[in-house]
């Protein structure tokens, strides 16, 4: 291929443009989407960022105010409780992923597991949940759609208008009228992004790493290379510009939308998971066998005070160097934990179950494998959120714990049992503030490059393979029609 | 200046099947260099499937289309390259103007020709001149074909391949028409038209092929200074028609 050969290319892809300038709902089509992306990015990346210092800064709130708190009786601390937030992640002003749905934050407190809270699409009706316009919504839904709009007619306007003919006895390939026209489409591709790669930008300059960016770009790339291929496809296939519309906006449909849906029923009915309320009740029913932690006289813990009593060689708990009832604090908060984590870690393992039965649709559709490798890259996936789920119950077990811990230590048993008698009882059940600096700082980091990269190779080949497959179309369609 | 020694165009025995239809039987016929060679025939004759296997748009059943010495199929670019082509209803783009179609297929052809280049073009097929900057979406027909000529005169090939040229044009245009392809002839260029005109096929055609049902059933020619008699041509057509 020489330079000659480039510049009939170039000049097939200068006329589209010139059509597409000229063409009233080209124009529209192109301004609209245009302006769509660029003010979803500006907005997106302002509200992420103002979520990444909101939460940064009530993270912060939030450990002092714990520390500050006046000298208490700990096991009043353990129901003060903690806050944990989730900050977002640097791409995730392109692509929230999970991160609208799951929550942000957390409250952590004694003898419970909460589930994170302040979920954007949670708190919204069911009509903002929909119109939520991510730039990463855009690109992955209504990108391909404005390709469609000003693309669908490429080739079959110049069949149906006979100009194709023309074209081809003047001595151009066919493939040449093919390459030409993607090479327009392509560069719209490149308009739409250039506003994400700004992005990009400010996410590397927020310590995202390059080579994670530079492959989310890539992966885009390519999922809208996809399309640029299929349209082309598609409007070769067909002599009249309706048909290619009809086809092209029934492509679109299916693999936008009618896809996605299908793959999260589809997981859902493949991979059970029992409900809310169901798992509550089994939780609350396993709870309920390992006796009241508030309650040192529970029959429950009748083992655990014999063995103290053994281990300590003293007849009553009075007796006991340490505080009896800590003691019982701490054991039932470790059997209780141990009961959550179990019905957590099924939980999770569900949700990690029914999400790879839908990235495995990825293989039907390019746009269910450009979400999970979206989600993935950007750090927005459902690992994160069990990431943060887990890290913020160590968190959890671990603050509670050390205040058990004081409870049990640094409160004698006599003070704990009589500090309902009386104010002055009361106050002698204190332990004083400065042991309030039991809390770890709590900062969240995504998984590492290595990590996702490695976690998005499915997603990966789904949408190298269909850009493969449509690449090896083009050029059985470029070489059959002379 | 004709030279009519070089064979231009030549059908050797071809056959061409289209949904296994018969569409073209056995046809061979020789054009040489600098003549016009009018392929006469009713509708579904074959007329239009010849010339778009000439240009490498159908594939011969059997048998050999050859043009400038070269098998079609075998050199299909070196082939399209060396003629223009003029469809019957000129395809050029509604949204360019005269100017920018005919800068546009030149650029795709390889050709560079200066603006005073494609004026003169336009002048010479009487395209007037408040036209060449307007968008072809109100050109008439006629107009249209007389931008399509500019580009391939400006092509400078030496084949050109008309598909019912005249058809549709006004009489004042077709006589410009017929004028201008006997200039193009007196310069070397040969002419392959297929039409179903036969009174303006005698008019400029040095020869004519008759072509019924896919097959040549008969070749006129004219003879020095004297076009082909139309009656005669018109009878040999006639005779296919239906009654």
């Amino acid at each position: 291929m020489n330079g000659s050969y480039w510049s009939k290319v170039f000049t097939i892809a200068k006329d589209e443009w010139r059509y597409w300038l000229r063409s009233k709902l080209a124009i529209s089509v192109l301004t609209v989407g245009l302006l769509l992306t660029l003010s979803s990015v500006i907005v997106t990346a302002i509200n992420t960022h103002q979520l990444a210092e909101a939460r940064a800064s009530l993270q912060h709130d939030a450990e002092h105010r714990f520390a500050e708190q006046p000298d208490r009786h700990p096991h009043r601390m353990v129901h003060y409780g903690h806050y944990a937030f989730r900050t977002p992640s640097p791409l995730s002003m392109l692509d929230p992923g999970v991160d609208s749905y799951t929550g942000n934050s957390i409250f952590l407190e004694g003898h419970r597991q909460n589930s994170a809270m302040f979920a954007d699409h949670r708190q919204g009706t069911a009509l903002t949940s929909l119109g939520s316009l991510s730039p990463a919504f855009i690109v992955q839904v209504l990108a391909p759609l404005l390709l469609l709009l000003i693309g669908y007619s490429s080739i079959s306007r110049e069949r149906e208008s006979k100009t194709l003919t023309f074209i081809l006895s003047q001595g151009t390939s066919f493939f040449t009228v093919l390459q030409g026209k993607g090479l327009a489409l392509l560069s719209v591709v490149g308009l739409i992004m250039l506003p994400m790669l700004g992005s990009g930008v400010i996410a590397v300059s927020q310590g995202e790493s390059i080579a994670i960016v530079s492959s989310f770009f890539v992966g885009y790339a390519v999922y809208l290379l996809i399309w640029v291929l299929l349209i082309l496809v598609l409007s070769s296939v067909f002599s009249k510009n309706s048909d290619s519309f009809t086809t092209l906006a029934f492509s679109w449909i299916l693999l936008c939308i009618v896809m996605p849906r299908i793959a999260s029923s589809t997981a859902a009915n493949t991979v059970p998971a029992a409900g809310k309320l169901e798992t509550d009740f089994a939780v609350l029913a396993e709870l309920r066998q390992l006796g009241d932690g508030h309650n040192s006289a529970d029959p429950a813990f009748a083992k655990l005070k014999a063995s103290l009593l053994a281990q300590y060689d003293v007849a009553t708990i009075e007796e006991l160097p340490v505080n009896f009832k800590g003691i019982v604090a701490g054991a039932s908060e470790a059997k209780l934990t141990s009961v959550l984590n179990r019905f957590a870690e099924q939980r999770m393992a569900n949700e990690l179950a029914q999400t790879e039965v839908s990235r495995g649709f990825g293989w039907l559709s390019p746009m269910v494998a450009i979400r999970s490798f979206s989600m993935i890259t950007a750090n927005t996936g459902i690992e994160i959120h069990h990431r943060f789920m887990r890290e913020t119950e160590t968190l959890r077990f671990d603050f509670v714990q050390a205040l058990n811990k004081l409870h049990a230590e640094k409160l004698s048993y006599q003070d704990d049992a009589n500090r309902g008698k009386s104010l002055k009882d009361a106050r002698k059940a204190r332990v004083s503030a400065e042991n309030w600096r039991v809390l770890n700082a709590f900062k969240f980091q995504g998984d590492s490059a290595n990590i996702r990269l490695s976690r998005s190779v499915m997603a990966t080949l789904q949408l190298l393979i269909w850009a493969f497959g449509l690449c090896v179309l083009i050029r059985i369609i470029g070489k059959r029609v002379q | 200046m004709k030279t009519q020694n070089k064979i231009a165009i030549e059908a050797d025995s071809l056959s061409i099947k289209i949904n296994n239809d018969d569409i073209v039987k056995d046809l061979s016929f020789q054009v040489k260099s600098g003549e016009i060679y009018a392929l006469l025939g009713g509708n579904g004759a074959g007329k239009s499937t010849t010339l778009k296997t000439l240009l490498g748009f159908h594939t011969p059943t059997s048998g050999k289309a050859i043009v400038d010495g070269h098998i079609v199929s075998d050199h299909l670019a070196a082939v399209r390259n060396k003629m223009a082509y003029l469809p019957e209803a000129a395809a050029l783009y509604p949204h360019l103007t005269a100017r920018e179609n005919v800068q546009y297929f030149l650029s795709l052809a390889d050709i560079e020709k200066s603006d005073s280049e494609i004026n003169t073009a336009f002048d010479c097929v009487a395209l007037q001149s408040s036209a060449w900057e307007r968008q072809m979406q109100n050109y008439s027909k006629g107009m249209r074909q007389k931008t399509a000529i500019a580009l391939a005169l400006l092509r400078e090939a030496p084949i050109f391949l008309l598909d019912e040229p005249t058809s549709g044009l006004d009489p004042v245009a077709i006589d410009e028409f017929n004028q201008l392809l006997c200039e193009l002839a007196s310069t070397g260029a040969t002419i392959f038209m297929v039409t179903h005109d036969v009174y303006g096929a005698c008019q400029v055609a040095d020869r004519i092929g008759l072509l019924r049902n896919g097959e040549l059933v008969g070749e006129f020619s004219s003879s020095e200074g004297s076009q082909i008699n139309t009656e005669e041509v018109h009878a040999a057509f006639a005779q296919g028609l239906p009654a």
